[in-house]
């Protein structure tokens, strides 16, 4: 009777995933509970943390294996594979349709007229990428492929869906680590770059002020998305899919007419995304496939992406200031990373912090902005180059 | 497919030298383009000027004893009537010329501006 009972409750344990919770488990949900802790004290990027973290966890909550006898998959992973809203969240990262539409949320909740007032600062766009080949030479240096270390070298782009869309394209089996690293290292940012800024920099160099900017018409503001989806969609089909709809969102933001287009596409449309998004890439972080001396290593190698790239930013405006005469603020240089508005909030503070009159967010908006052209033209070329191999 | 670029250490520093400066070149056009933007204001700006300029007016002259004084204050009030009516619209005044007496459109204005103020019982 007794042995009768046992038997019954070891059958139904079988058919939990309690006996397969491993020790890679508890880390990885102690990585999701350390992003959701993130998110609420420390107010790191929390719409992404929160969703990326919790979906972490669920994701190493182990479910019943897939077939009997087989190894415990993960309940949301079991969804994942067997369709339903998280299959069709993961899918709508895979087959490329929820990074374009980030860019047109992006596009219509952003004001490219910081970047429009002064064309000069534009170079800091593409001066502050220089993380993206450290990263990708160091992991062709690691024994990646070298499509491979294109994807991983691009973490360093500080732009998520770009980094997703360029992963995607050329290794896919890195998504996972590789998205989770780039907006992992986005969130980071007002403690990674801090430190390089001030130790490339002199007390004098941060104080400098910047004169204020003109004033953008708004001919200006609806011709910069049409001039600029032509350029791209003629010179870079490769990412045009995600610059064209970053130009028709921000269209739609500044003809003024179409008003509730634009505030769907950056509120309502933009928070669905969101949430898909985040599900997707937390479903991606199982401990049995992140859990990798591969992930780690991508991990670092996105940490030397920011690092060399802040570096470079103010490295360049640096020497942008040997040939100006009206001198630049270098801290702006790093905003040139990409990843909008962090690094331009980041460029902003630490010349805050050493004058409170020294206001350079404005400034720091037009090499910021530009990053995101950077990142993309970078991201293009990489795409024309690796795409075959 | 082919690659373009082999899978080696080499080909590595290949692609990310020639991706770097041509990163450069390329946003460094597309700050060239953005530089030429203020020129679109000023061509809105001609564009503008050309519509507002003053329109042409075929005056014919008025019989009174003094006909250019009067002419030119009619021209003024007339002027500034249609610009209310037009509700600021671009707008060109082609002609204006004294109203006939006997005319239905004349007898139809000054039948409307006498009753507007009509006192009512």
């Amino acid at each position: 009777m007794l042995d009768q009972i046992l038997v019954f409750l070891r059958a139904l344990l079988d058919q939990t995933g309690a006996i397969h919770f491993s020790f890679g488990n508890l880390v990885m949900i102690v990585v999701g509970a350390v992003m959701i802790y993130l998110a609420i004290a420390k107010h790191y990027e929390p719409l992404l943390l929160i969703g990326i973290g919790f979906s972490c966890i669920v994701a190493n909550v182990p479910g019943p294996p897939d077939v009997p006898g087989g190894s415990a998959i993960s309940a949301l992973l079991y969804v994942v594979k067997d369709g339903g809203l998280f299959h069709y969240a993961y899918m709508g990262v895979e087959k490329l349709i929820i990074p374009p539409l980030i860019f047109l949320g992006v596009g219509a909740m952003t004001n490219f007229g910081p970047m429009i007032a002064n064309p000069r600062l534009v170079i800091l766009g593409a001066g502050a990428h220089l993380g993206i080949f450290v990263a990708l030479i160091l992991a062709k240096l690691f024994g990646f492929t070298l499509s491979e270390a294109g994807a991983i070298g691009l973490i360093g782009g500080a732009d998520g869906p770009m980094a997703i869309f360029v992963a995607v394209k050329l290794a896919p089996h890195l998504l996972g680590p590789i998205s989770v690293a780039a907006y992992s290292y986005m969130a980071l940012m007002p403690m990674i770059q801090p430190p390089i800024m001030k130790m490339l920099t002199t007390k004098a160099e941060r104080n400098i002020g910047m004169a204020e900017l003109r004033q953008v018409t708004k001919l200006e503001k609806i011709a910069f998305p049409l001039v600029i989806a032509i350029i791209v969609n003629l010179f870079f089909p490769p990412v045009a899919p995600l610059i064209t709809m970053l130009m028709l969102g921000n269209l739609l933001k500044e003809v003024g007419v179409t008003d509730r287009l634009a505030k769907t596409a950056a509120g309502g449309l933009m928070n669905i995304i969101i949430i898909i998004l985040t599900v997707a890439i937390g479903s991606t972080m199982a401990a049995d496939k992140f859990l990798t001396f591969q992930t780690v290593e991508i991990v670092v190698l996105g940490l030397i992406a920011f690092l060399f790239g802040t570096a470079s930013g103010v490295v360049t405006a640096k020497i942008m200031n040997l040939f100006l005469k009206t001198k630049i603020n270098p801290l702006i240089g790093s905003a040139g990373i990409a990843s909008v508005p962090i690094a331009a909030r980041v460029s902003h503070l630490v010349a805050f912090r050493e004058n409170p009159k020294n206001l350079l967010i404005y400034h720091a908006m037009g090499p910021n902005l530009a990053g995101v052209f950077g990142t993309a033209i970078s991201g293009g070329i990489l795409l024309a180059l690796l795409g075959a191999n | 497919m082919t690659a373009i670029v082999p899978d080696t250490m080499q080909g590595a520093l290949i692609v990310s030298v020639i991706d770097f400066f041509l990163s450069f070149l390329i946003i460094s056009g597309i700050g060239f383009v953005l530089s030429l933007f203020p020129l679109l204001n000023r061509a809105a700006r001609l564009i503008a000027s050309c519509r507002s300029a003053p329109a042409p007016v075929d005056v014919k002259p008025a019989r009174g004893d003094n006909p250019d004084q009067v002419i030119l204050e009619d021209i003024a009030a007339l002027t500034a009537a249609v610009f209310v009516v037009m509700n600021g619209a671009a707008h060109r005044i082609i002609n204006i010329e004294p109203s006939q007496r006997r005319a239905s459109w004349v007898a139809e204005g000054r039948i409307a501006q006498h009753g507007s103020h009509a006192p009512r019982s």
